[in-house]
């Protein structure tokens, strides 16, 4: 299993400006994972409800994918340099 | 010297067999052993799985403004492109139709219907050999290619 991004650093320039962010996804990881586990009651009583429906199943599904997106992102890297303009976000 | 080279050559001396009985019963057992040697190798060397897609746009070094080109440098993980496949099955069947209609308008006839999740490992593996080259109108080089 892959480990999970840890941080991100996102830098943006325009010109002569610029920022550049780094950002602990570990911190935001295990801040979404108390607030999953603070809803998660609802959260299984909506995909009781609409299980019949068959939007149950999507909703669990959409959970597993969206947590799996997040813990795949490790690796990522975007350059993008548009004239004076660039934008650069990477995730490790 | 083997036990089965040992053995034909004694019934070469024998007479059992021709010399060219023989010689055909060395070259099999030649072709087997080397056969075995190779798919020995081969079971230890593990393939190396692609990890990254590399996405690149540069533009046309012979561009006037090259300072104010355009350039994108994107590496996406594996792990990434794999969940986004799956997340394709989660699409709604109305927004499918209009991604289709979307794709179509653009001349690229493809049903997003057609990504499945239990197809995935064989399209990356497919990727592995992959490395696409394009030189556009304008100069620009897109290269998309795996990296390990």
């Amino acid at each position: 299993m892959n480990r999970p991004p840890m941080l991100m650093h996102l830098r943006i320039q325009k010109e002569e400006k610029g920022f550049g962010l780094w950002l602990p996804l570990f911190l935001l990881l295990l801040l979404a994972l108390a607030l999953f586990i603070i809803v998660l009651p609802l959260i299984l009583i909506a995909i009781l409800v609409l299980w019949p429906s068959g939007r149950g199943k999507t909703l669990l599904l959409i959970i597993r994918a969206a947590f799996q997106t997040l813990w795949s992102m490790r690796g990522l890297k975007v350059d993008f340099q548009s004239g004076p303009r660039c934008m650069y976000i990477t995730v490790v | 010297m083997s036990e089965s080279r040992k053995r034909i050559l004694e019934m070469l001396a024998q007479k059992k067999i021709s010399t060219d009985e023989a010689y055909r019963l060395l070259d099999a057992l030649e072709t087997g052993e080397h056969g075995e040697e190779s798919s020995g190798k081969a079971s230890t060397i593990v393939k190396e799985k692609p990890k990254y897609l590399r996405v690149t746009v540069l533009p046309d070094p012979a561009n006037e403004h090259l300072e104010k080109a355009d350039r994108v440098n994107v590496r996406v993980p594996m792990s990434l492109v794999r969940a986004g496949v799956k997340l394709t099955s989660l699409i709604p069947p109305e927004a499918r139709d209009k991604v289709n209609g979307a794709l179509r308008e653009k001349g690229i006839d493809f049903d997003v219907r057609n990504i499945k999740p239990e197809d995935l490992e064989e399209l990356i593996e497919a990727l592995e050999d992959l490395e696409i080259d394009v030189v556009s109108s304008k100069g620009e080089k897109v290269k998309v290619s795996v990296e390990y």
